[in-house]
């Protein structure tokens, strides 16, 4: 295919390989005229800009010589491997001159371009080349047999091969050898070839078929084979190329006969030896095999003979052509479609004949090329053979699973050595593995996971920590899975129950020494003043009154103990005016201790004193609202903290056993792109998780989309580092999210498992077609004719089920269910085990993970692949599918066997009140202090709170039937808010919300709340049917001004939320 | 650190091209200068063959695996100017289509990422590009790029899956917008990223501009959820690039030289995570290369065939350079 194209009669001399751009010098030919008959001369450089699509090459200098010339070089000398400095021309003369220009400076435009210049030679120099070893040395060929070796470092005296061969004739050819240095071939129109031994001076072997009919137009040496070279010849009589042994010099080794009239000039390339260009009178231009003959391509050329060929030694793909119609075209030898190009050529050439007409005749010239131009097919086709230089040799791809292809070659063997080259033609798969430190602690994690040897994992731990942070979040890790984890995490906050107690008892006993001796008479005066008034309101039992006036006499005490006696509401009522009135430092602690405000104090304390907040919230905070609370305060830390506090936040949320709320804080202060980071970020998750599910039979089984995210990237490392069946046993199996059960899938098959599709057409379900719901402009609606061979993610109208992961004939839905019940989730495991089935993952519902860990694999289950990480999967016991089964497995035994109320049902799903106070099985020594305090005080109350919950819950009453309503509006505003939110926090607001409702609710079926608060939530309930949210939140505000504020305070907060929430999203 | 854990003897009877396992790295393809492309199952260590599949008449350049949710595909480029597209059926892999919609030898074959449909990109010699899109009914839609890279495009590697505007592909069930592109690397010595504009026609968005010689091979590296885009490039110039685009918006590209190597690089491809770069050279040396921390790229190790350790790679290539 014709890349450009510039219309000069010249000889032509491509710029040498190191250089870049490509350049293209012409020089003046002698002995040819065109058009114009003008004599002048000139030598112009062009460069191959090959991103223009046009035909024009662009001119970058032209330096009017006064010479024309015969044969024109651009040797490499002094140019180093930047190319920086772009050689020399070499140009061999009319008279006997070779001219030496520098090319940099005939580009700069500089005068003086001429570095050297010598005319010692008789008559025109035809011959030239440059030694590719010794790129100083060129030699040249002249009339009367003349050969000079130049030394361009010392120019003005050249050389000689050795003494002149006899009879004299013209040099039309010279050339180096390509292998060795000191070899040089010489050629003449006789048909005579000449090699020549530098080392000893002398012609060492005459090369001639003695036909006297080559005529020697071309010289080549083999570009790897030191003895071959090739000589074309000029003469119609015998228009053949010749190919010569030396070993064998005394005939050719072959004669390519492919031109029908005399060749002009040949060029062999250097990128590939299988390539030799020639072109001669017959107006072809040949691409052949010289070692076989055949010929490989014909260039597509116009009519005109071309008498100069060279091949771009840069660009082994393009050549130039030069012919005597005055043009110069650079090809390409890979084909290709020429019909971009065409029209512009046309198009220039239209528009280049008005200014091309040097007769003034008017008319333009006789378009050489343009009967061509309908003839030509516009497709042209590459060479038969693939040339060497795209032959890829070597390769390496990754795959899946940190798995490395690679394939070579050994280099092409020179055609010699083809027939004993029988190749291995091997490819390699490796497994590249590089990060060792992250291996080894997944692999630490794993073990730590498996035979659940968590505290010893977390103490390890700690005592590797590098930062006192660090270390505390692994200590406070630890402690969830000892007992008493409150207190434990009291103590590491800096708060030891033990030494608090102590001083309780000794100030207890202290006071109890002030107590007035019980047995002494009094009056009972009812005198005017204050002392009587009360007296009077005692006596009259309206305990109102008497606290009212204690109140008012600042008697506080007496005011409260009336209080106490005149009920729960007084007492609440009291405290509230005793708090308004008293302004002491700790009387906001004193008050969200008495009033069980917890939120109060994590929402308002100075963020500094966060320490003591947690404290605060893990001695008091009942367990339903535990975990909320040490949200809450993570939450306040991670946004309004400096840097410090921020990481802090981490403490609380392990506290809170949030694991997905952990997860955002420590991305947010880490870097998480390392895998090292991400494995200490996984640690802690993994830790926690377990944690939670043996405090919190349930909740676990939820995985948050950004813990999903990490336990993905986490599982995705572990896979490019090749352990397959640990970033299975990693990756989370109760979500839905496309990207996490793609991967699955990716693992299950990854491991070996049987390829579906091809050995079986026995799958148990349909496969998936192509998911209607693709994106895809055209695609996504259509399939490939029977392409569904196998099912793969489910995706548009089905609904999600993770069953996917295909081996043999499990149900595609057993591993699809939500672990809502446990229980139920292992009736549908295989018949059959799956060694290395996902669900033995560290995010499997808690039951799974109870199975004794005994229970070895039975050696027949193990798969055939050797498995890189230790993981068994217990499942593959059908014994401890047994086990699995019921609900109540060993662990929670562990934990329930603490717990106080030993007669709990052992299938009753727990709710809240295992959580984390049922859970460190508070021990009676921690309790019995504070309920033997006051009577009546609040400690004591918020104890026996939490014990009398189990009980209640357990025997739950329905809620009347007249006010099932509220449950039912208020749920459902709460779903309808849910649905709208966009926000996450919303979401959790609205969450916890709902949650929190179950005091209302627990309160109804109770019948505890006053008429009043409950036609007042009836209120509400109506106008959030009729969507006025403002109208319910006047009457909310109206119920709690009126109210008992510790009647309402547990759920008319979160009421106000949620009605604050719908309102504002205008559900 | 790099073991080979399989030798597979593909009885190739002439120079193998590429190599390339499915989505799972369980089955192996290769297709060499013998025309034929074979599958082999490799799971579990073992070399079973699936498949010898002949159609080409020339030498196969290069394979690829389409996404399985599409069933079993793999897409083969040959010198003799076609583009097959094999199918298993049945346990069968048969031709499933044909293209021979190029002029001269097509040397690369990229399927687009599966979130596009299926769709496959092919370079070739007569400097075009290529995009067959599968419509149904054994039909395929063509559209060409023509005049691409002059003399030849050798590569083409599309850019992943990415929703503008967001880090992470949304799990949504909403069809995400995508913006399609892909990297084509050419004898004209550029890499250029193509875009599709919403018309469906491709147009060229960028030119990098680096190498002094052609560019043999771009990978356009897996999305790991960052907001920066990187393409590798290697050239026959020796040089590999890495180029980085921080700023979509943007559109911004700054190479950075990864090594300059003695000999030309053939191919360059990325680990799945995106954090290792394989770099194959003409001196039949495979390299791996990672960035440190201080953002230089550093060599982590040399492959070596048949034998697999470092250290036995180390010490050949000092003996081979004495």
């Amino acid at each position: 295919m014709k890349l450009k194209e510039v219309d000069r009669t010249a000889m032509q001399a491509w710029s040498p390989a190191q250089n870049h751009p490509i350049y293209l010098a012409t020089g003046t030919s002698a002995q040819q005229l065109d058009a114009t008959f003008s004599t002048n001369a000139s030598l112009e450089i062009f460069e191959l800009d090959l991103s223009d699509p046009s035909l024009d090459m662009k001119s970058c200098a032209t330096f009017s010589s006064s010479h024309r010339y015969h044969k024109l070089i651009w040797g490499p000398y002094k140019m180093d491997s930047k190319g920086d400095v772009s050689g020399v021309l070499i140009a061999g003369g009319e008279n006997g001159n070779i001219i030496l220009y520098d090319p940099s400076k005939i580009i700069a435009g500089d005068k003086e371009v001429v570095i050297a210049q010598n005319d010692k030679h008789t008559g025109p120099v035809r011959a030239l080349d440059v030694n590719i070893f010794q790129t100083n040395l060129v030699a040249s060929g002249a009339n009367e047999s003349e050969i000079y070796i130049w030394d361009l470092n010392n120019f003005a005296t050249p050389m000689t091969p050795g003494a002149k061969t006899q009879p004299p004739e013209d040099i039309s050819c010279i050339a180096w050898n390509r292998q060795v240095q000191h070899i040089l071939a010489s050629a003449s129109p006789s048909g005579r070839a000449t090699v020549w031994d530098l080392r000893k001076n002398e012609p060492i072997i005459k090369v001639s078929d003695h036909s006297n009919r080559m005529h020697c137009s071309g010289l080549a040496w083999h570009p790897d084979v030191a003895t071959q070279m090739v000589l074309a010849s000029e003469d119609d009589r015998l228009p053949v190329i010749q190919m010569w042994d030396l070993r064998f010099a005394s005939s050719p080794l072959r004669v390519l006969e492919n031109h029908a009239r005399g060749i002009l000039a040949i060029a062999w390339s250097m990128a590939d030896p299988e390539l030799l260009l020639s072109c001669g009178k017959d107006a072809k231009i040949l691409c052949s095999n010289p070692n076989t003959g055949e010929v490989l391509y014909e260039l597509p050329t116009n009519t005109q003979w071309c008498f100069d060929i060279q091949w771009c030694p840069r660009n082994p793909a393009v050549l130039s052509a030069a012919s005597f119609d005055g043009r110069i075209s650079v090809y390409s030898i890979m084909g290709g479609s020429t019909d971009g190009l065409r029209q512009k050529q046309v198009d220039k050439l239209s528009s280049s004949f008005g200014n091309l007409d040097p007769f003034g005749t008017g008319q333009p010239l006789p378009p050489l090329q343009i009967p061509q131009q309908t003839a030509q097919h516009s497709i042209v086709l590459p060479l038969k053979k693939p040339p060497k230089w795209i032959r890829r040799p070597v390769g390496a791809s990754f795959s899946f699973g940190g798995k490395l292809v690679t394939f070579e070659n050994v280099r092409m063997p020179s055609h010699q050595g083809a027939e004993q080259q029988q190749q291995q033609h091997h490819v390699f798969i490796s497994q590249v593995v590089t990060e060792k430190e992250f291996l080894s602690r997944s692999d630490q994690l794993q073990q730590a996971v498996q035979s659940q040897g968590f505290i010893n994992y977390c103490q390890k731990k700690i005592d590797a920590s590098q930062t006192e942070f660090e270390k505390n979040v692994w200590s406070f890790l630890k402690v969830n899975f000892e007992d008493d984890s409150r207190g434990k995490y009291l103590e590491l906050l800096g708060y030891r129950k033990e030494d608090l107690g102590k001083k309780h008892i000794k100030e207890e006993k202290e006071e109890s020494e002030f107590l007035p001796s019980s047995g002494g008479t009094f009056n009972i005066s009812v005198s005017g003043d204050i002392d009587g008034l009360i007296t009077q309101a005692l006596l009259t039992g309206n305990f109102e009154s008497a606290v009212d006036l204690c109140l008012h006499d600042n008697r506080m005490a007496d005011a409260i103990i009336l209080a106490i006696a005149g009920g729960q509401e007084l007492l609440a009522r009291t405290q509230k005016k005793y708090f308004a009135k008293s302004q002491s430092k700790i009387t906001r602690l004193i008050t969200a201790v008495v009033m069980k405000n917890w939120k109060e104090i994590v929402e308002s304390c100075d963020l500094k004193n966060w320490r003591e907040a947690l404290a605060a919230v893990l001695t008091y905070a009942k367990p339903d609202e535990f975990s909320a609370l040490c949200d809450l305060l993570g939450t306040r830390l991670e946004n309004e903290g400096d840097s410090l506090l921020q990481t802090q936040a981490c403490l609380c949320y392990i506290c809170a056993g949030n694991v997905e709320k952990l997860v955002a804080c420590w991305t947010k202060a880490q870097d998480g792109s390392h895998p090292l980071s991400l494995q200490d970020l996984i640690e802690k998750v993994v830790i926690l998780r377990k944690a939670v599910q043996l405090t919190q039979a349930m909740d676990t089984s939820t995985v948050g989309v950004l813990l999903a995210a990490k336990m993905s990237q986490y599982a995705n490392l572990l896979a490019a580092q090749g352990s397959i069946a640990a970033a299975l046993a990693f990756l989370p199996d109760n979500t839905n999210q496309p990207n996490i059960m793609q991967l699955r899938d990716r693992l299950c098959r990854a491991q070996g498992e049987p390829v579906a599709g091809h050995e079986s057409p026995k799958i148990p379900y349909e496969k998936q077609q192509l998911p209607k719901g693709r994106p895809g402009p055209v695609a996504g609606h259509h399939q490939m004719p029977r392409v569904q061979t196998q099912q793969y993610y489910p995706h548009g109208e089905n609904p999600p089920p993770p069953g996917f992961i295909m081996h043999g004939n499990v149900n595609p839905n057993a591993a699809g269910q939500l672990p809502t019940s446990p229980g139920h989730m292992h009736t549908q495991v295989p018949p059959y085990p799956q060694p290395q089935r996902p669900q033995n993952g560290w995010n499997d519902p808690p039951a799974l993970n109870r199975v004794p860990k005994k229970k070895k694999m039975p050696e027949n289950f193990m798969p055939p692949v050797p498995i890189t990480s230790p993981i068994m999967n217990p499942l593959g016991d059908p014994q401890s599918q047994m086990l699995q089964q019921q609900p109540s497995a060993p662990v929670p035994l562990s934990s329930q066997s603490s717990f106080p109320q030993p007669h709990l049902p052992g299938g009753q799903p727990f709710h809240g009140v295992q959580q984390p106070l049922g859970q460190t099985g508070m021990p009676p020594s921690f309790s019995k202090p504070n309920i033997e305090g006051a009577p009546g005080a609040p400690i004591g109350n918020t104890f026996q709170h939490v014990q009398s919950l189990p009980t209640k819950k357990i025997t739950k009453k329905p809620i009347p039937d007249e006010h099932l309503i509220l449950k039912t509006t208020f749920e459902d505003l709460i779903q309808r808010c849910l649905s709208s939110a966009t926000d996450p926090q919303t979401k959790r607001k609205l969450d916890d919300a709902s949650k929190r409702l179950e005091f209302l609710y627990d309160k109804l079926r109770e019948q505890t709340l006053s008429p009043t608060i409950t036609s007042g939530l009836h209120n509400i309930a109506r106008s959030i049917e009729t969507r006025n949210y403002s109208e319910g939140l006047t009457m909310h505000t109206h119920i709690v001004s009126t109210s008992n504020f510790s009647e309402t305070s547990a759920f008319m907060p979160v009421l106000k939320v949620v009605l604050t929430q719908a309102n504002k999203l205008g559900v | 650190m790099v073991s080979v854990i399989n030798t597979v003897d593909t009885s190739h009877e002439d120079m193998i091209h590429d190599a390339q396992m499915d989505y799972y790295g369980t089955r192996l393809a290769t297709c060499s200068s013998d025309r034929s492309v074979k599958i082999f199952d490799v799971r579990n260590g073992g070399q079973i063959l699936i498949a010898d599949l002949r159609g080409h008449e020339g030498p196969v350049w290069q394979v690829a695996w389409a996404h399985p949710m599409y069933g079993n595909i793999l897409a083969s480029c040959s010198y003799d100017r076609k583009v097959i597209i094999w199918r298993e059926e049945n346990g069968t892999w048969e031709k499933s289509h044909e293209h021979a919609g190029h002029d001269s030898s097509v040397n690369s074959v990229c399927w687009a990422p599966h979130d596009y449909g299926l769709i496959l990109a092919c370079g070739s010699s007569d400097g075009a590009i290529s995009l067959l899109t599968y419509t149904g009914e054994g039909q395929w839609e063509v559209k060409k790029i023509n005049n691409a890279h002059t003399i030849g495009c050798n590569a083409v590697s599309w850019a992943p899956a990415v929703v503008p505007g967001s880090l992470i592909d949304h799990p949504s069930g909403q069809k995400p917008n995508y913006i399609k592109r892909f990297a084509s690397g050419g004898c004209d010595n550029l890499i250029k990223l193509w875009k599709e504009e919403e018309d469906g026609q491709w147009k060229e968005e960028q030119k990098l501009e680096a190498h002094s010689d052609w560019v043999r091979d771009v990978a356009w590296a897996p999305s790991i959820g960052l907001p920066t885009s990187t393409i590798a490039g290697c050239s026959q110039d020796g040089r590999v690039f890495i180029w980085t685009c921080d700023d979509a918006s943007s559109n911004t590209w700054s190479p950075k030289l990864l090594h300059k190597f003695n000999d030309v690089v053939w191919h360059v491809s990325w680990s799945i995570t995106a954090n290792i770069l394989a770099v194959s050279g003409g001196d039949n040396k495979v390299t791996l290369w990672k960035e440190s921390v201080d953002g230089q790229w550093v060599c982590i190790s040399d492959v070596n065939k048949g034998q697999g350790s470092v250290s036995a790679s180390v010490t050949e290539g000092q003996q081979n350079e004495q």
